[in-house]
């Protein structure tokens, strides 16, 4: 079963470069999307009832355990309805000129290769494997970022992967010093192995294992987004187009979160206190968040300010994970979740009001919700739960990671997190009421949804931020707090 | 043995300076060339040795993939891809060479200073050859911070991969197979998607000046 | 006895054959430029014409022009006589000064020549001692750098201690060390002599010259003294170059006036493999423009600098 979620993108992608028809692309897509999505019910079913699922395939590199389900649902789940909402955007391209079938077949090809590498960074246990997957995450998106060609998206792409690709050789001396500390302790096998390196944390040489962990925080927190390695993520999640968007805000920022969280693990098993990691990791949270609320009250382009909010979101896990207790990282990995799926959401309908009103200024969108009735109220109400609005599950979270600093009896920081918070709802207050409350201009276009199967992706999305924010299912419970245990150590 | 080592890990520090002192494209290419003809070296020495004592093959071949792509392919790429654009020399800078180089001095000893306060990675005292090969990373990062025009800054990538690259070499021996296929791999597949779109940014913008990359602000 | 020998031994060697090395390298670039060129020991015959010729003496110019060139000569002698050319001349004989006080002569030279530039009042002597104040303010810091390097490994700042230490045949400098300092050196060389890259000896260019351009007013005797001393300034450092770096005293283990010969012998065929890399550099490089220099320069102290930090890399140990 397993082996679906892995063989089954790549199977997809070369189906798509032999295929000329566009419906048969779209098909192609939604099926496969969806067996993977189907896929993922036994996964998690094992998962919660073993614990982890290892497979011998390729010498044991396959391995899926409850903090890596987590994060590949989150990955099967958003693309599958980024695949439902690509059919409805690309279909309307094609009706306004931009692309042909050459583009289309290009878009779908890379959207597989990149879910594919995603995935293939989260499920298997050898460190190294899943740095050259998350670099090869880079390279499979670079062209989707400049997917539209024009000089503001090739700028983007250009600041994506230089950016990205110096982070990411960075992390590669991070494994470096990481093998280099279980070196003399474990065998040649399993130096990069992660459940080896958690099982004997305790043995590795310390002063590697942090040279390590600052190698890495910066390597991978460059490919997350936090300040100040954030520079490329604003022009790259608001040139690409927005199904991309969604996915490398919704779900490629949290794989490179995943690793993150998990060479803190192991340095705190190391060190035996969170106190270093956590100093860098707060430091690194507070600044994305601070950057964040700067440049959210001051921007003009709403795909824009949907990136910041991405930044500062990343920014509050950080925190979260870098405060290291068992309530404040349930609520991170809570509110990984609860990001991906309000942030794609936020995404797919931006999407559709930029294909509606051909423009990404905010100021020159208005009267969206008489436009876009469902689209509109959709956005109205994701961007007010991407600020933290009860009842939206994204206030659920940022509440129990804000309750577990004030019980450390970190009055300080929570205090400032709390100010930031503020600021970034200002922010997005501003835009909100930018973009509802002005009468249409004159030039208006046309009444009226024009991506059915995208507006019920985001409504389902809607639905499920909505529900996890007033009752968070039993199972999704019982899987972070194994995830939870697997980081913090039971 | 380790002298060999030293004495090369040495020169590839130079060639990293070297680097850093030139202004012509030309030049890059081919000073990134004798380096990674001397990490090649490297690598080459060590196969020979693992060879020998342990019958290990992988270290050989890692020494011939480096001489088939770093030396003779991406070199030879970056000149197909820079010949159809008419620029030879850098003229712009924002510090001007001299003091680039004692940047990249000064931080030799920043590296120095920080491997030893974090006490040693290796017994005895500090490895001089992982400074200097750290500091060859360090380096190229600078390089491709201080040049506008896009070869620069791929090359500084390149730099930056062979540093690791060269770090991975004397610390750990290698790592292990399927992992450095895999960085091969990746490092090709990024440097011609890099070509790529340097092509397409000379045909929009005119130009390879990254300066003019600088619409998207705020 | 020992320091008579030891100074005959000097003079005849570096003040005797400093013109030859003029001779080889300009024959080795006219045969590689497929010219039969000059005859190896032109420069005598120059000299020799130079010291009957008449002097002609700017009005303009005061005690400073004609003391310049007797300066430049007895401070380019003086460090001379400081890097020994053979460690075969039995110890303890150690030569009062370092090679801080050969910088510092050479420093003094350098200066009246400077001075001697400015003193004519013409432009084209102004022009030159500007630019040998910026070359020559830039390349000191490397040879500081690099010989402290080497007085740090052996222990101590005596040349004659230095050489004698690095040609005993147990000691070695470690070979990055050597590498390094080999190659500040050759630049240093190529700066302090007035060689392409840095500044073309055979150049008729006023605008060009950088050496040339102090000595243009002078005539006769004169300028013979101040060729002169530049040629056996160029000896010095090579000589620091070959005997620091190719030690190959060590193997010669007998003592006597045969050891002597065989030193001088292998020192003669250093000088030349010398003589053969200078030549090459000049052959296929271009001069510099004056505001690349610096470049140059700052290379030239990064090779030193970080044969300085290997040094400490490796630990700070005497060798």
């Amino acid at each position: 079963m397993s082996f679906l979620i892995l063989a089954v993108p790549v199977v997809a992608a070369l189906l798509m470069i032999t295929t000329r028809i566009i419906g048969r692309m779209h098909s192609i897509s939604i099926t496969a999307s969806g067996t993977m999505l189907v896929s993922a019910i036994p996964i998690t079913r094992d998962i919660l009832a073993f614990g982890k699922i290892e497979s011998s395939f390729m010498g044991g590199i396959l391995y899926l355990d409850a903090l890596s389900v987590i994060v590949l649902d989150i990955v099967l789940l958003i693309g599958f309805l980024a695949c439902i909402y690509s059919v409805g955007y690309l279909n309307r391209e094609i009706i306004l000129g931009a692309f042909d079938f050459k583009r289309v077949r290009f878009y779908y090809a890379l959207m597989f290769s990149f879910m594919f590498t995603m995935l293939l960074a989260l499920s298997v246990k050898n460190v190294g494997i899943m740095w050259i997957a998350i670099e090869a995450t880079t390279l499979a998106s670079a062209f989707l970022v400049g997917f539209n060609n024009d000089r503001y998206a090739l700028e983007a792409a250009w600041k994506y992967i230089i950016i990205c690709s110096v982070g990411i050789a960075l992390a590669m001396l991070g494994v470096i010093f990481l093998n280099l500390s279980a070196m003399a302790t474990l065998s040649s096998s399993a130096q990069l192995d992660w459940t080896a390196l958690m099982d004997n944390a305790g043995s590795l040489k310390t002063s590697s294992v942090r040279l390590a962990f600052i190698f890495i925080l910066v390597g991978f927190g460059t490919k997350a987004g936090l300040a100040p390695m954030h520079t490329w993520l604003p022009d790259a999640h608001s040139q690409a187009p927005a199904p991309i968007s969604a996915l490398l805000s919704g779900v490629l920022l949290n794989s490179a979160m995943y690793g993150i969280i998990r060479i803190t693990a192991v340095t705190n098993r190391n060190m035996g206190s969170s106190e270093f990691t956590g100093n860098l990791l707060v430091l690194l949270g507070m600044l994305s968040i601070l950057t964040a609320s700067v440049f959210i009250l001051t921007q003009k382009d709403y795909k824009r300010l949907l990136a910041y909010s991405s930044i500062e979101h990343m920014g509050i896990i950080a925190v979260a994970i870098g405060f290291f207790t068992p309530a404040s990282i349930f609520g991170g990995l809570f509110h990984m979740i609860n990001h991906s799926l309000t942030k794609s959401m936020l995404f797919f309908c931006s999407g559709t009001i930029l294909q509606k009103y051909g423009t990404k200024q905010i100021t020159k969108i208005k009267g969206a919700i008489k436009l876009l009735p469902y689209t509109g109220t959709a956005f109205l109400l994701g961007l007010f739960a991407i600020a933290g609005t009860p009842p939206f599950s994204i206030f659920s979270s940022e509440f129990s990671i804000m309750s577990a600093i004030f019980n450390e009896g970190d009055y300080i920081i929570g205090s400032v997190l709390i100010l930031l918070l503020a600021f970034v709802f200002a922010g997005i207050a501003i835009a909100l009421f930018r973009i509802f409350y002005g009468t249409s201009g004159t030039e208006t276009p046309r009444p009226g949804e024009i991506n059915m199967p995208g507006t019920i992706a985001a409504l389902i999305l809607l639905l499920m931020i909505g529900t996890m924010g007033l009752l968070m299912p039993g199972q999704l419970e019982e899987l972070i707090s194994n995830a939870q245990n697997i980081i913090y150590g039971s | 043995m380790s002298d060999i080592f030293d004495t090369l890990s040495v020169l590839i520090l130079m060639t990293a300076f070297v680097l850093m002192a030139n202004k012509k494209v030309k030049a890059y290419i081919k000073t990134f060339r004798v380096q990674s003809a001397l990490i090649a070296l490297s690598a080459g020495i060590l196969g020979v040795g693992a060879i020998v004592d342990e019958g290990r093959y992988d270290l050989m071949v890692v020494c011939v993939l480096i001489v088939i792509l770093k030396v003779i392919y991406i070199p030879g790429l970056l000149h197909k891809t820079y010949a159809g654009i008419e620029y030879r020399t850098e003229k712009d800078f924002i510090l001007n060479i001299p003091i680039l180089v004692l940047m990249s001095c000064s931080l030799v000893v920043f590296t120095y200073f920080s491997l030893s306060a974090s006490g040693s990675i290796n017994e005895g005292g500090i490895d001089p050859q992982l400074v200097n090969t750290i500091s060859v990373t360090m380096i190229g990062l600078l390089f491709m911070i201080t040049r506008k025009k896009a070869i620069g800054q791929i090359i500084g990538f390149l730099e930056v991969e062979n540093g690791i690259f060269i770090t991975a070499m004397f610390s750990t021996q290698g790592m292990p197979f399927i992992v450095d296929m895999g960085i091969f791999i990746d490092m090709l597949t990024a440097v011609m998607i890099m070509g790529v779109l340097v092509f397409k940014i000379n045909i929009t913008f005119e130009s390879i000046n990254t300066d003019r990359l600088n619409k998207l602000k705020g | 006895m020992n320091y008579l020998i030891y100074i005959v031994l000097q003079i005849i060697v570096i003040i005797v054959f400093a013109p030859l090395i003029n001779g080889v390298i300009r024959k080795i670039k006219a045969l590689s430029q497929k010219r039969k060129g000059a005859p190896v020991f032109q420069m005598y015959f120059d000299l020799h014409k130079l010291f009957r010729k008449t002097t002609v003496v700017s009005e303009t110019s005061s005690w400073i022009f004609k003391a310049a060139p007797l300066v430049f000569f007895s401070t380019a002698v003086t460090a001379a006589l400081l890097v020994p050319v053979s460690t075969i001349i039995p110890q303890p004989l150690t030569l009062p000064g370092d090679f801080i006080v050969m910088v510092s002569v050479l420093a003094l030279g350098r200066f009246f020549m400077m001075l001697a530039g400015l003193d004519t009042g013409s432009t084209f002597g102004g022009m030159g001692s500007s630019r040998e104040a910026l070359i020559s303010s830039l390349i000191e810091p490397s040879i500081m750098v690099s010989l402290f390097t080497i007085a740090l490994i052996t222990g101590s700042t005596s040349l004659s201690k230095i050489l004698f230490v690095v040609n005993n045949s147990e000691t070695r400098l470690p070979l990055q060390v050597s590498i390094l300092v080999f190659l500040a050196l050759l630049l240093i060389i190529i700066a302090e002599t007035a060689r392409i890259p840095v500044d073309d000896p055979s150049t008729h260019l006023e605008l060009t010259m950088v050496h040339e351009a102090m000595i243009l007013e002078y005539s006769g005797r004169h300028l013979a003294l101040m060729e002169y001393g530049a040629a056996v300034k160029q000896l010095t450092f090579i000589t620091l170059l070959v005997n620091i770096l190719l030690p190959l005293d060590g193997m010669i283990s007998r003592a006597g006036i045969a050891a002597i010969l065989l030193s001088l012998l292998f020192y003669a065929a250093k000088v030349l493999i010398a003589a053969v890399l200078i030549a090459l550099i000049e052959i296929n490089s271009v001069k510099l423009k004056l505001f690349s220099i610096p470049n140059l320069a700052a290379l030239a102290f990064i090779l030193s600098f970080v044969a300085f930090l290997q040094y400490f890399v490796l630990g700070g140990n005497h060798v």
